[in-house]
């Protein structure tokens, strides 16, 4: 018998077949008896006191139903760093005052949409300007309008990191080299914008269905805020159209729809439009990165010195985390003996700047991976090698962070080597860049202040030996569903099609932290993988009894099979056993539960995953456009789950980061952003997509469920730096600030010209 | 939210002409709607009366003969355009120009009358057709008048045509022979609106003879889609050498007046006239050659 | 005024009362339940929307419903027959070609538009056929894949 019957296998996801029918339903879908629609009042100033809302002639309007304010809140600001008070800022209909362009003052229940938008108009706000600050160095000045009573220079979080002693290490160094980087904004662009559906009903109880990659936050930060029992809030994810970081805070549609719900004891419906989607939901925030490198002539990186400055946006959101996590990704891949970070969050008049797919790894990794590529030119060292010379290896202790067990890199930048290779001479004006990388598998962070297990899952065997799994844990399109699914049965020694998954919704599944920070695979997978052995070991136990094994653990279950592990031809069906075992305990319900919290795996995250990416660029230098011809990715996530899974998550991520580095961005004036609809915001598109190939390196994490790591987020990691070095490669100009545009293209071959002159 | 309104469907263009004769200022015209429904769900525009004239056949045609030329129906689509066996052995540029105008879904929907009448500078088929020398046929109650496509254009989204006036045909006169026309616009994102566009037609006395005529129009490179009169009159009468290639991209960058916005700086939309003046003039000339 | 929208969808012919300014995914979604095709973006750009109306793809958020009068539109719940998925669904689900399935419809019905024009296309015209569909999960290669399967004759309709 092979190793594994499931997992590894190329399966059809389980929510394939409601996929491709169109009869999977999303919060987008939903309609409910005697709903409304709701719709929300921004403001138009990026910094403004509210003096006084008028709404009395919007609620004479024929079809409206309900206006709610600021007033009609408890007053509460919220964030999901729940332990730390101080960063708790957001009230999300303001109150008394509002940051930035896209800040809720008022919302509308109606009867059809038309009429909730009609009334908006009929809302009067009255004003006072305020001074505004939009770029972070601007804000951190004396002189700057304070954005947060109490927040002196505008410094809404600041995160140190250090070890070793990185100023007498400079002083080793036989070669130090400075530079400066801007890392841009992005926008997540989930194809279903954010919607809630909330229903408040004359039993007081809330039961909201939203498009979230975490509903165990949703339902406790709502409860919060509306000063319910968490446990009289139920939150549902149906199908969700795309998280990517965007949707595990709680946003304005849930709450507003819940408040007006609750004042009206009827169902209310609130989807963004793709406008509010751009500009009043989150983003990835912008840094603008300062790195001091030395190393010696061999090319050993002793020091590495970096200073960040994040343009927060007007709130905290989880900027707090993606200023961390850029500070501890500056050091990744590599072994730097002593490293110093510094990184400052400024709050600003716009849209609030906080998590994106990768949080502040895309932005340390396009700068560590430029300069690395520098260092190696200055030094006269192949960019591989140098890689090598400094790569983490398995067993590596990033002193005081983490330990890093598994660890393929070396194995990944051999695959890259290869394929560099194998592309042998290019013609002229075509490079290839290569970039290296590693991600965390879940966060350690405890800023939500949960009491619960960071994931748990229950699995309940029924007589027909179907098996329900519960679980917390947010499928937002990453295939979590399939992926725990498909452990599940792998531990339980069962098929793919035996299991069914009840998965995200509060009211019946065990509490989990959500789809972020690419935690689903390993905590959950190890809450489900335990979930399923405890089930297992109540069949086994009667199995055990029945076939007179020694011991259960001598007894395994594989392909519906229960039998002897040394003869695995003595055995029982698995159909049996169940019904056996139920009727045996006087039919009691067989059910295991399973948790995970990481212990004792230092301050950041359990497992880290790694690998190389080699970016293939063809530069037109009369015009500064550039065609992405190939990215091939060598990468190791431990034991490969779900490989179409993975393959997905690989070209997808191509698509974002790619387009990350190459044509996303949102430009402002005065906080106000210039390109909020698809037409206008840049997408790569089929016909600009690159060619995709994948290396796939084997690893085993024994932290992970059969040895699994995530392999989501940081496949977003390496594309912009692969890009810019090998736009370097084939033309020799280097780009610092992203996105790498035609045109900044073409001014530094002009600039580079000039100077050959 | 798109506002209410009364919705008419005249069956020809006499019926068209006389609602849009007597409802004026309240009314707006859509055809395929692929640019105005987006800005009627902004409410940047919000008529009382809209005039459906999609279903009017007898606006869309594509006909051609040896001695008129090409004549195609306002409202014919851009698909069927981009397919018409006429237009691609004929007029390939037209197609090639299809072909990467935004999505097949809006190609199949949206009409080539509608593009023009919508008066977007960064259009694609305004400068293919200024450089086929294409006219434009309108009607109102009052009659018929015809005017050269590049007299159509005034401002930015705003065109030559009358108050009860509508598109009704656009007329390419037979392409004369060893006459090369070529169509490339720059964009970051392949199907994208041009950040700059350039069509240029180039007429040779013989296959390797001087240039007759040549005809150089810029999209997005001005308020309207332009001629760089200053740039043809460099090659114009004379056997095209690469030198001249690029002074006419050199003048024709500065006869341009583009704009700066998020996609592209002025200077940058002055250095893609220059480039995109001399490639495609050079690929013209190659076509013209073997025409 | 509302005014009457006679058309067929999926094979079954409506007929309906509706304002001229409600677009046509409005009354697939609204009016008809048919909430298999999705909106994205109300700005013609995203594909989400995408239905087959008199066998060509439209987006339907950017066609006035009493445009598809006496028409006839085809829109992702109308592509099975009964339990047996069309091959494009079939493809779709061996290749990944999906993960949050928000594009999917829109992405199925331009690749059976595309299919139905051209039963063979070159792998450029398959990404010609799918550019005006935004995908912001797969990246668009698994897609690609799917659709080169069905024509290659890897998945064949039952007839």
């Amino acid at each position: 018998m092979s190793k594994y019957s499931v997992i590894g296998k190329r399966v059809h996801r389980v929510d394939g077949p409601e996929k491709v029918t169109g009869s999977a339903k999303y919060t987008f879908d939903i309609v409910l008896h005697n709903m409304l629609y709701g719709k929300i009042l921004r403001s138009p100033y990026p910094h403004a006191r509210i003096v006084n809302i008028d709404t009395s002639q919007a609620e004479r309007l024929i079809g409206v139903k309900a206006v709610v304010t600021g007033k009609d809140t408890l007053g509460r600001k919220q964030s999901t760093w729940r332990r730390f008070p101080e960063l708790c800022d957001e009230e999300i209909l303001c109150r008394t005052k509002v940051r930035y362009i896209g800040d809720p003052v008022a919302a509308v229940a109606a009867i059809d949409e038309d009429t909730a938008e009609e009334a908006l108009d009929l809302i009067e706000v009255e004003y006072e300007l305020l001074p505004a600050v939009f770029d972070p160095m601007e804000a951190i000045k004396e002189e700057a309008p304070q954005i947060h009573e109490g927040v002196e220079l505008n410094i809404n979080v600041t995160r140190h990191i250090e070890w070793g002693d990185v100023d007498e290490a400079f002083k080793q160094c036989d070669y130090i080299r400075e530079d400066h980087f801007k890392c841009s904004s992005q926008a997540h662009v989930c194809m279903e914008t954010h919607c809630a559906v909330a229903s408040f009903g004359y039993d007081s109880k809330l039961t909201i269905w939203t498009s979230t990659q975490s509903s165990y936050y949703i339902q406790a930060l709502v409860a919060d805020m509306l000063g319910l029992r968490e446990g009289d809030v139920r939150v549902i994810k149906p199908h969700t159209g795309g998280g990517f970081g965007s949707k595990f805070e709680l946003d304005s549609a849930q709450f507003c729809a819940s408040l007006l719900s609750m004042k009206l004891c009827q169902p209310v419906k609130i989807v963004l439009s793709r406008e509010e989607e751009f500009t009043a939901t989150k983003r990835r925030t912008p840094m603008y990165y300062s790195v001091k490198l030395g190393a010696k002539k061999d090319g050993t990186m002793l020091a590495k010195e970096v200073r960040v400055i994040t343009e927060g946006g007007a709130y905290t959101g989880m900027g707090a985390t993606a200023l961390y996590l850029t500070g501890f990704f500056s050091s990744f891949p590599y072994k730097y003996p002593n490293y110093r970070y510094d990184g400052y969050r400024a709050y600003t008049n716009t849209a609030p700047a906080s998590a994106m797919r990768g949080f502040g790894a895309p932005q340390s990794t396009f700068v560590g991976e430029s300069q690395i590529d520098m260092l190696a030119e200055d030094l006269g060292i192949d960019p591989i090698e140098i890689r090598r010379k400094n790569g983490m290896t398995p067993d590596y202790e990033v002193p005081g962070q983490a330990h890093i067990q598994s660890c393929g890199l070396h194995q990944c930048l051999d695959k890259i080597d290869e394929h560099i290779k194998e592309r042998g001479e290019l013609p002229p004006n075509r490079g290839i860049g290569v970039s290296a990388y590693g991600f965390m598998s879940g966060g350690i962070f405890n800023w939500f202040d949960t009491p619960y297990a960071f994931s748990a899952a229950i699995v309940r065997i029924n007589i027909d030996g179907k098996v329900d799994l519960f679980t917390g844990a947010c499928d937002i399109g990453q295939g979590s569903d399939t992926t725990l699914s498909m452990i599940c049965a792998e531990e339980l020694g069962v098929h793919l099609d035996d299991i069914r998954i009840h998965a995200a919704d509060t009211g019946i599944c065990p509490a989990d932290l959500g789809a972020w920070g690419s935690r689903e695979t390993l905590m959950n997978g190890n809450a489900v993988k335990m979930a399923a052995a405890d089930a297992k070991r109540q069949l086994l136990e009667f199995a055990a009894a029945k076939l007179g094994a020694n011991i259960v653990y001598d007894m395994d279950i594989k392909d519906q099979w229960v039998h002897m592990v040394d003869r695995p031809e003595r055995g029982l069906s698995y159909f049996d056993i169940v019904k056996d075992t139920i009727r045996g305990r006087d039919g009691e319900t067989i059910i295991g539960r399973g948790h995970y919290t990481p212990h004792r795996k230092g301050m950041i995250s359990p497992a880290y995953s790694f690998g190389v990416q080699a970016a293939e660029v063809e530069v037109d230098t009369e015009t500064g456009k550039y065609k992405l011809i190939n990215v091939t990715t060598a990468h190791e996530s431990g034991t490969v789950i779900n490989p179409v899974g993975i393959e997905g998550q690989l070209e997808g991520a191509v698509m974002m980061a790619g387009g990350y580095g190459f044509c996303e961005d949102q430009p402002m004036d005065e906080g106000k952003i210039l390109n909020p609809s698809i037409a206008d915001y840049k997408l790569i598109r089929s016909l600009d997509m690159p060619e995709t190939k994948i290396l796939e390196v084997d690893t085993y994490e024994p932290e992970g469920p059969f040895g699994a790591k995530e392999a989501g987020e940081g496949l977003t990691n390496p594309t912009a730096g692969a890009i810019g070095n090998a736009v370097y490669k084939a033309v020799g100009v280097r780009i610092n600030d992203l996105p790498i545009t035609p045109e900044k293209v073409l001014k530094a071959l002009k600039e580079k010209k000039q100077q050959a002159e | 939210m798109i506002r209410d309104f009364e919705y008419l469907t005249p069956k020809t263009l006499e019926e068209a002409l006389t609602l849009l004769d007597k409802y004026g200022d309240e009314c707006k015209v859509i055809a395929g709607g692929q640019s105005l429904l987006i800005l009627m769900k902004q409410g940047l525009v919000a008529p009382e009366y809209l005039i459906d004239i999609k279903g009017i056949t007898e606006l869309n045609y594509i006909k051609s003969d040896a001695k008129e030329g090409l004549r195609i129906g306002a409202l014919t689509p851009h698909r069927a355009i981009e397919k018409s066996p006429v237009v691609r052995n004929g007029f390939a540029v037209l197609a090639e120009m299809e072909n990467r105008l935004a999505s097949i879904q809006t190609r199949n929907w949206g009409t080539i009358g509608g593009n023009l009448c919508h008066g977007d500078p960064a259009g694609d088929p305004a400068p293919v057709l200024i450089a086929l020398n294409a006219n434009l046929k309108m009607a109102s109650l009052k009659g018929e008048r015809t005017t050269a496509i590049e007299d159509f254009f005034l401002d930015y989204f705003e065109t030559a045509l009358e108050p009860g006036e509508l598109l009704t045909e656009i007329q390419v006169p037979v392409v004369p022979p060893h006459t090369g026309t070529v169509y490339i616009k720059f964009n970051v994102i392949e199907s994208d609106l041009a950040t700059v566009g350039v069509a240029v037609s180039i007429t040779l006395g013989s296959s390797e003879g001087i240039c007759q005529d040549v005809r150089i129009a810029l999209g997005a490179a001005a308020s309207t889609p332009v001629r760089a009169k200053q740039a043809e009159a460099v090659l114009r009468g004379k056997k095209i050498t690469d030198n001249l290639l690029r002074e006419a991209g050199q003048i024709a960058s500065t006869e341009a007046e583009p704009i700066s916005d998020i996609y592209a700086s002025e200077e940058y939309r002055r250095e893609l006239v220059k480039v995109l003046v001399k490639r495609v003039s050079r690929e013209a000339l190659a076509r013209a050659k073997q025409a | 005024m509302k005014k009457e929208l006679r058309f067929t969808v999926n094979g079954q012919p409506y007929e309906l009362y509706i304002k001229p300014k409600t677009i046509l995914v409005e009354v697939l979604r609204a009016h008809l339940g048919l909430t298999g095709t999705k909106r994205g973006c109300d700005s013609s750009s995203c594909g989400a929307c995408t239905v087959i109306l008199n066998g060509m793809a439209v987006k339907s958020c950017s066609v006035l419903a009493l445009q598809a009068n006496g028409g006839e539109v085809l829109t992702v719940e109308g592509l099975a027959k009964g339990n047996e998925l069309h091959p494009l669904q079939k493809a779709f689900l061996d290749h990944g070609a999906f993960q949050c399935g928000f594009c999917t419809s829109g992405m199925l019905m331009s690749s059976k538009a595309l299919l139905d024009e051209n039963p063979n296309p070159t792998k450029e015209q398959i990404k010609e056929g799918i550019d005006g569909n935004i995908c912001r999960c797969t990246g668009y290669n698994s897609i690609i894949r799917a659709l080169t399967g069905v024509v290659k004759g890897e998945y064949k309709e039952e007839k």
